[in-house]
């Protein structure tokens, strides 16, 4: 894409809150300090499985604490997620626990006058247990007579039946399966085991609420969307939406562990409606780590192909661990085939996915929401059957990518698009010659205590969940435009930016869509009263649709300011267009057949203004009819320590086809951190629980293997590049980046691994012991 | 055991606090209103808390508030403000190190430990110096870069620094 045209777009600039961010002066949720402010405390539940028998605040009364226990809650099923439509939505969870599902599940909670007040007095409450069998294994709780986690859910308005502990299916067919298996030349297929790992963002989860003296509540969480988590509040505490004003806080890191609503922010609010004073409750690390996971997966995967390398079809069956809550397994489920049969033209797919209660933290949406586990699949047994044909893996991927012109339907069935842009075969070339490809180590060619491994894996996330048609899963954004007297622009939007640079991208297309520079963009504080709804960050969505609700507003606040101008300067409001006039540092309109014709946008502004005629302001909604494909490719070169079964990484090519790039430093920073999270996904993180539903790190960081600085490669070694792409849908060109950017990562060393020690690798994380222990089998079997 | 009178210097403002034993110094700080010390584990894995004390960077949630008693802390906000960042801080918010900002201040700590000590680090000695903070948003390549530039900038405005001392 040639960034020449523009004025803004394509450039690196310091993000607005910068300066904020490194001076220390942001303020997080954590950070909230409010007058009369008192602090709680959740009661964690010591079992991950139990009945509560009683539960008696007495002493934690007397200590001055307000408490709060299940008979205190407003007894109102929700799901902590409600992007999915409410006739179909799942509900199974209070805001306290009716029964204990999952270690360090709330009991009770007390608000008190200090942190540690709050603290003596949770501990000072008694509770009678009586514990459950503990199911880990989703296999071993599917299995008759396993002691049921629930007897009744809610689906929609309905309540339904939990049998052998099955949260819900999906089977999904479509071509003729066995046809195609029949024809086949060759079939490969795998078993392939994923974990449930923890998100690891740095701000533990958080929430202050501030009762109202109007019955209403204001909020200060750690969300991805505040306009979701005023809705349930709402909904759970019976207060008119009008009266629940979220604010949108800067974030901690999120990568999907605030996807939902936040377990502590009802809580919270029950607290602050009880004590009527402001309350802030904060998660510790031990209890968010207990609080939700990546979903972990076991996923059975066919491929068959022809002689020349031509897919015919796949047949998949994955089991999800969703944990103690149902938060949106459902979508889960249609997204994983969707994630697979748009890698690859699949046209006949037989699948079937089944999603399991146990008794851990409950798996919600991570980085990619299926995409990283199938495509860990999928990209593996591309590598097999490229071996298996004698064939370029490449050239393999190349021959049946599913790419421009192509339909696809990533986020599952019910949202199919056609792709517009598509950069994948620029990306893959590029790759290869950075990486040099060519003279990669040919798979047992290598003996020593080193070993030198090239492993490629590509993959693609949506940009949105948008689709012609509603669907089941709401995605939809908004945003208002307005321009101010001096001709600076508020940018008003209740997006979310984790940290990735989204709200700078929008104020870089609002900047560029009126022909003002920068710095006269301002990105408005948001809260819910007075924005207009949008979804959620998540989907990679932000620059595609929240962007494209910044852009409509933007062209209509655009619209009015020329035909305000042909007013003004009697000239034709077709006659007329918008520049940035740099020496100026301002947009102005203009009739380029008559240069004299022309006023600031701030003149226009300021004479509506002192003429008391308006604001000149666009407020819209916008829904994505597409959710096209961001496209990333890796390629890994890695060195395998036989003697320690360390994996070090000598290289690493990241190539992203995002459309037009927005924030170029930011983009790539998308890029280096994608590829730090896969790697910890593919060679380190676990979460392993023990027999009683304890997580083994007890909640210590480093023991559950977040890559540090150690595990990462070296600054020169890391090559990111961007595909010359223009996707027609999105604003100026743009889709999204974030999740592409981790899901295909874990693939490409897990192919890296068995390039370099010819051992192959089903199940994550390929950790040194893990390594070890196959290099020794593979030598004892010799 | 009762709570005792200490007195912290943090940022070169004098604060007596009483404060019971058990209290960290991650949350006297916190409670003094320096929240630019992150909390991000209470634990000493993560590093969000770094602060200097006497001019060592330590994780302030694993140090009792009764052990600095006395002492001098740099948080931070003392380092630099939004008008007049200082230059790791500024180098930060050029590179694109900072994405969601969390571990930003604890980070800078740790670089500006290390500049303390070592004007002009190799990669190696970058890397040795913020292995203990953990980022999960940038993969780290930034930061390392950040501090790369700061170092450069810190060293040539000390060449600006002491051509103009000659001329005096």
């Amino acid at each position: 894409m040639d960034h020449s045209k523009f004025n803004v777009l394509g450039k690196a600039t310091q993000r607005k809150d910068s300066v904020a961010k490194v001076t220390g002066s942001e303020r997080y949720s954590i950070d909230i300090q409010l007058p009369r402010m008192i602090y709680g405390r959740i009661l964690s539940s010591p079992y991950a499985h139990a009945r509560i028998k009683g539960v008696d605040v007495q002493d934690a009364e007397a200590m001055g604490a307000v408490c709060i226990t299940f008979d205190d809650i407003p007894h109102v099923r929700y799901n902590e997620r409600i992007i999915t439509i409410p006739s179909v939505l799942h509900k199974d969870h209070f805001i306290l626990a009716d029964k204990v599902r999952r270690m360090a599940e709330a009991v009770a909670a007390v608000a008190a006058e200090t942190e540690a007040l709050a603290e003596k007095a949770v501990r000072a409450i008694k509770v009678e247990y009586e514990p459950l069998p503990v199911l880990i294994d989703p296999f071993q709780a599917m299995q008759s007579g396993a002691e049921p986690i629930y007897d009744t859910i809610l689906w929609g308005e309905e309540e339904i039946q939990v049998e052998n502990n099955i949260a819900c299916s999906r089977q999904v067919e479509e071509g003729d399966v066995d046809q195609a298996f029949a024809e086949a030349d060759v079939i490969v297929e795998g078993t392939f085991k994923t974990p449930k790992i923890y998100h690891a963002q740095m701000e533990p989860k958080s929430v202050v609420c501030r009762p109202e003296s109007d019955g209403g509540l204001t909020i200060w969480p750690t969300t991805q969307s505040i306009h979701n988590v005023r809705i349930l509040l709402g909904e759970i505490f019976n207060i008119p939406l009008s009266k629940v004003n979220v604010k949108r806080v800067p974030i901690g890191g999120t990568f999907g562990s605030s996807i939902q609503m936040n377990s502590v922010i009802p809580i919270c609010a029950a607290l602050a409606l009880k004590a009527r004073r402001p309350v802030k409750l904060t998660l510790t690390r031990e209890e968010d780590m207990h609080d939700h996971t990546r979903y972990g997966t076991w996923i059975a995967l066919k491929l068959a192909a022809k002689k020349d390398g031509t897919l015919l079809g796949a047949k998949m069956e994955l089991v999800a661990d969703i944990g103690a809550h149902n938060i949106q397994p459902y979508s889960f489920l249609g997204v994983c085939v969707g994630w697979l049969v748009s890698l690859y033209k699949l046209p006949n797919v037989r699948y079937r996915g089944t999603a399991v209660y146990t008794n851990k933290a409950p798996s919600c949406a991570m980085q990619g929401f299926g995409n990283p586990q199938v495509t860990f699949a999928a990209e593996t047994l591309m590598d097999e059957l490229a071996e298996k044909l004698g064939t370029d893996s490449l050239e393999l991927r190349l021959k049946n990518y599913i790419g421009l012109g192509d339909t696809f339907w990533g986020q599952g069935p019910l949202v199919r698009s056609i792709v517009q842009s598509d950069g994948v075969p620029e990306l893959l070339r590029q790759g290869a010659e950075i990486i040099d490809w060519e003279n990669r180590p040919k798979p047992g060619s290598q003996s020593g205590r080193f070993r030198r491994g090239v492993g490629l894996a590509r993959g693609f996330h949506t940009s949105s969940a948008g689709a012609p048609q509603p669907g089941d899963v709401i995605d939809f954004s908004g945003a208002m435009v307005k321009v101010n007297q001096d001709g600076s622009v508020d940018v008003i939007t209740a997006l979310m930016d984790h940290g990735g640079g989204t709200l700078d991208a929008l104020a870089k297309i609002a900047a560029e869509a009126l022909c003002v520079p920068l710095e006269k963009v301002n990105l408005a504080p948001a809260e819910t009263r007075s924005t207009v709804y949008d979804c959620v960050t998540h989907a990679t969505r932000g620059v595609y649709a929240g962007g494209g609700a910044v852009l409509k507003a933007a062209e209509g606040v655009r619209q009015e300011l020329l035909e305000t101008a042909a007013h003004y300067l009697n000239v034709m409001p077709d006659a007329l267009t918008l520049k940035l006039d740099k020496q100026q540092s301002q947009g102005v309109v203009y009739a380029p057949s008559i240069p004299e014709k022309r006023m600031t946008i701030s003149e226009i502004a300021t004479r509506c203004w002192t003429e008391s005629w308006k604001t000149i302001a666009t407020v819209e909604s916008y829904r994505p009819v597409n959710c096209p494909p961001a496209y990333v490719t890796v390629f890994v070169e890695v060195e395998v320590d036989t003697w320690t079964g360390e994996v070090r990484t000598k290289r690493a090519a990241m190539g992203s086809d995002c459309g037009t790039v927005i924030n170029p430093d930011m983009a790539v920073g998308q890029l280096e951190g994608g590829l730090s999270k896969g790697m910890g996904y593919a060679l380190c993180e676990c979460n392993q629980w023990e027999p009683d539903g304890q997580i083994a790190s007890r909640g210590y960081w480093v023991d559950a293997k977040t890559p540090a600085i150690g595990e990462t490669p070296y600054v020169q070694d890391i090559h990111s590049y961007f595909a010359d792409s223009y996707e027609p849908s999105g604003p100026f060109g743009a889709k999204g980046i974030g999740e592409a950017a981790t899901n295909p990562v874990a693939a490409a060393y897990a192919n890296a691994v068995y390039n370099a020690i010819n051992i192959r690798f089903y199940e994550l994380p390929i950790t040194p012991e893990v390594i070890l222990k196959a290099v020794e089998e593979k030598g004892q079997s010799k | 055991m009762q709570p005792k009178m200490i007195t912290l210097t943090v940022n070169g403002r004098k604060h007596q606090v009483a404060l019971n034993p058990d209290e960290t110094l991650l949350n006297a700080l916190r409670q003094l209103n320096y929240t630019d010390v992150k909390n991000g584990c209470e634990k000493g894995d993560c590093g969000a808390c770094a602060v200097l004390l006497n001019g060592k960077a330590v994780n302030s949630c694993l140090v009792l508030a009764w052990q600095a008693d006395g002492s001098e802390i740099l948080t931070n906000a003392g380092l630099g403000t939004m008008d007049n960042p200082h230059p790791i801080q500024e180098a930060f918010a050029d590179a694109g190190a900072a994405q969601c900002g969390y571990c930003t201040p604890g980070m800078i700590i740790s670089a500006k430990a290390l500049l303390d000590q070592n004007p002009h680090p190799s990669e190696e000695e970058i890397r040795e110096a913020i292995s203990g903070n953990l980022c999960r948003c940038t993969g780290y390549a930034q930061i390392i870069t950040a501090i790369q530039i700061a170092a450069e900038r810190i060293a040539a405005s000390a060449l600006v620094g002491s051509g103009q001392g000659g001329k005096q």
